[in-house]
């Protein structure tokens, strides 16, 4: 069959199962909500990706721009009476303001020191939050009016859905344009684009202010999807999860990013709780202090992984890294969907007769 | 016609005075050496032309219009194009979105595909056109000078400063670049060669620029230049004398300068 014509029916395919699983799940809402907040940490890891993995920008700072506008919203909402659309429009807008002064910022900050001074942001936004009672609600968090006025998860799910669908295109587009180009030559040589006449700081700055709108306006859904949001969300874990889900679907992948989050979203899921044979669970109980003291759990059907869940994919993410440094989903998209792939090979020296010196 | 004026340009690192007062001027499609032993001051030099380093003092004119003090970006864009001294392709970009590269930041309303053909031309040209699909990182040293060489015309500038083209070069690519600089200089462009590979730029240069603790010794005919005591002091003689040797003779060679460039 035709290659082209197959990549479109399984792409189609793909989407068609996509748009149905609230169909398929109606019976067990907390599936669709996982599903959910799959959909959210995709937006997150693909934005991230396209930060890091195309422009080099390797931010610690992602979540703090989701919180801004997180944040921005609950705040205006509670105390102006914003509506959550209005607020998540603001919310967007500031945490691309706040993304164009850190953009600036770092201009002259390289790789580590990049890292280093967006971990810096992100904490001082965390502390700031948790500590500003008053406007934040500090460590309690902060609640959130509900966007719909229906108890159902399945306009959720096609809102954030069309979220993802709908940045994922627009990364792509811009991507595949010349300021992706300029964004992969900029993360490749700065001085050398320069030198082409690329104009990096104004590319860099660019990348910046959009991954950060895009991290904001999920950030802002979300919260008024969950309802709540506490500066918890800015630990270095909940940055680390995502640079994790973007390093496993392929850190130069947009769609391999996003695919890589919803799995690892589910698999964090499966995991909570490692099933057994009900014959076992006698047993289970009566070794509940042990678990409890090796931080398991005694669960109803099995034993509780708790925190021993990351543990797995903090191997994942060894192993990717050590392994397969093009992610594990990106392969796999690349093989089914690329017309030719283009191999790292060194075969083709010899064809073009040349003899290194 | 091109015109690049480079009026009295003084450049120091703290105490260290990299540039003392350099002058010259580009008429046309010349082809120029730049020599000097190391430390001379020959890279930041071009790194002043390209806008990489403000001069201290002194402008860098191109076409009658000041490019000193501004970008790297904006000077490319006005037509000075650079290679680096160590090779710097974007490795993990193909050879074809290698050369897309300065033609998109150079027409910002133009589509990637118009210049598809221009960037095959040019990368047969170099004899890498069957690379166009590979990741630069993927290429052999040579190729990838080949590649930077390829960007460069892209870029379409008036003048074309070469960091050592020759450095760890294989015979057979020494030729396609001769080829490249003759061919691309007979299209009207004006070269600045920084090398240390003697043969080539005195078979190459038709004007050779001496470049010695940053300070212009000579400038003129090579064969004029290779004759001059002060040339063969600070640097020619360099092979000859033994080791030791060459210090003091370097020292000689300032103490000894016409006083072109005098503190400012």
């Amino acid at each position: 069959m035709n290659r082209s014509l197959l990549q479109w029916i399984m792409a189609g395919a793909a989407l068609i199962l996509v748009l149905a699983v609230p169909l398929l799940l109606s019976n067990y809402p907390y599936w669709l909500h996982v599903a959910i907040v799959g959909f959210f940490y995709a937006i997150l890891a693909s934005s991230w990706t396209l930060l890091a993995g195309h422009a080099g920008q390797f931010s610690f700072g992602h979540m703090a721009f989701m919180a801004i506008a997180a944040y921005t919203t609950g705040i205006l909402g509670r105390d102006l009476g914003l509506p959550p659309v209005a607020g998540i429009i603001v919310g967007t807008l500031l945490s691309g303001f706040v993304g164009l002064i850190v953009g600036f910022l770092c201009l002259r900050l390289r790789r580590t020191y990049l890292a280093l001074f967006t971990i810096a942001f992100s904490e001082i936004l965390r502390l700031s939050l948790n500590s500003e009672l008053d406007l934040t609600g500090g460590p309690n968090g902060l609640h959130l009016e509900r966007l719909l006025e229906t108890t159902s998860r399945v306009p959720y799910y096609y809102i954030m859905l069309g979220l993802l669908l709908a940045s994922l295109a627009f990364m792509y587009w811009l991507a595949r344009s010349r300021f992706g180009l300029f964004f992969r030559a900029i993360r490749e040589d700065e001085e050398a684009a320069a030198a082409m006449g690329v104009h990096v700081v104004r590319y860099k700055i660019m990348v910046f202010v959009i991954t950060s709108m895009i991290a904001g306006l999920a950030g802002a859904v979300e919260a008024h999807y969950i309802e709540f949001i506490t500066p918890n969300i800015l630990i270095i874990a909940q940055m680390s999860l995502v640079i994790a889900m973007a390093v496993i679907g392929g850190i130069e992948s947009l769609v391999g990013a996003a695919i890589g989050a919803i799995l690892v979203q589910f698999a964090l899921e499966f995991l909570r709780e490692i099933p057994l044979p009900e014959a076992l669970m006698p047993w289970v109980v009566e070794m509940g202090p042990r678990l409890e003291a090796i931080g398991l759990g005694v669960g109803e059907h099995g034993i509780l992984t708790n925190a021993w869940r990351l543990v797995v994919f903090g191997l994942v993410l060894m192993l990717t890294l050590r392994f397969a440094r093009n992610g594990l989903i990106f392969p796999i998209i690349d093989r089914l969907f690329r017309q030719r792939a283009r191999k790292e090979t060194v075969a083709k020296r010899v064809q073009a007769g040349e003899v290194e010196p | 016609m091109i015109e690049l004026d480079v009026h009295d340009v003084y450049k120091n690192f703290g105490g260290i005075q990299a540039l003392n007062g350099v002058s010259f001027g580009i008429r046309g499609n010349e082809l120029i050496g730049l020599i000097g032993p190391n430390g001379a001051g020959k890279t930041t030099l071009t790194n002043v032309l390209d806008g990489v380093y403000k001069p201290n003092q002194g402008e860098v004119m191109l076409n009658g219009r000041r490019i000193s003090g501004l970008p790297p970006y904006e000077v490319a864009r006005r037509g000075l194009g650079r290679t680096f001294q160590v090779t710097r392709a974007f490795r993990r970009m193909t050879v074809l979105e290698n050369m897309l590269v300065p033609a998109m930041a150079l027409h910002p309303a133009a589509r990637q595909k118009d210049f598809h053909d221009q960037a095959m031309e040019v990368l047969e040209f170099l004899t890498i056109e069957h690379l166009a699909g590979e990741y630069a990182r993927s290429l052999s040293g040579g190729q990838q000078k080949l590649l930077e060489l390829g960007r460069l015309l892209m870029l379409d500038p008036d003048i074309i400063i070469l960091d050592e083209p020759f450095a760890g070069v294989h015979p057979k690519l020494m030729e396609t670049i001769y080829e490249y600089i003759m061919t691309v200089h007979e299209q009207g462009k004006a070269f600045i060669i920084i090398s240390h590979d003697m043969d080539s730029i005195f078979t190459l240069s038709k004007r050779l620029l001496v470049l010695n603790y940053g300070e212009l010794i000579a400038d003129g005919d090579p064969k004029v230049v290779k004759e001059d005591p002060v040339v063969i002091e600070a640097y020619l003689g360099e092979e000859e004398e033994e080791g030791p040797t060459v210090i003091p003779a370097r020292r000689l060679a300032i103490s000894e300068e016409t006083g072109e460039g005098d503190d400012a």
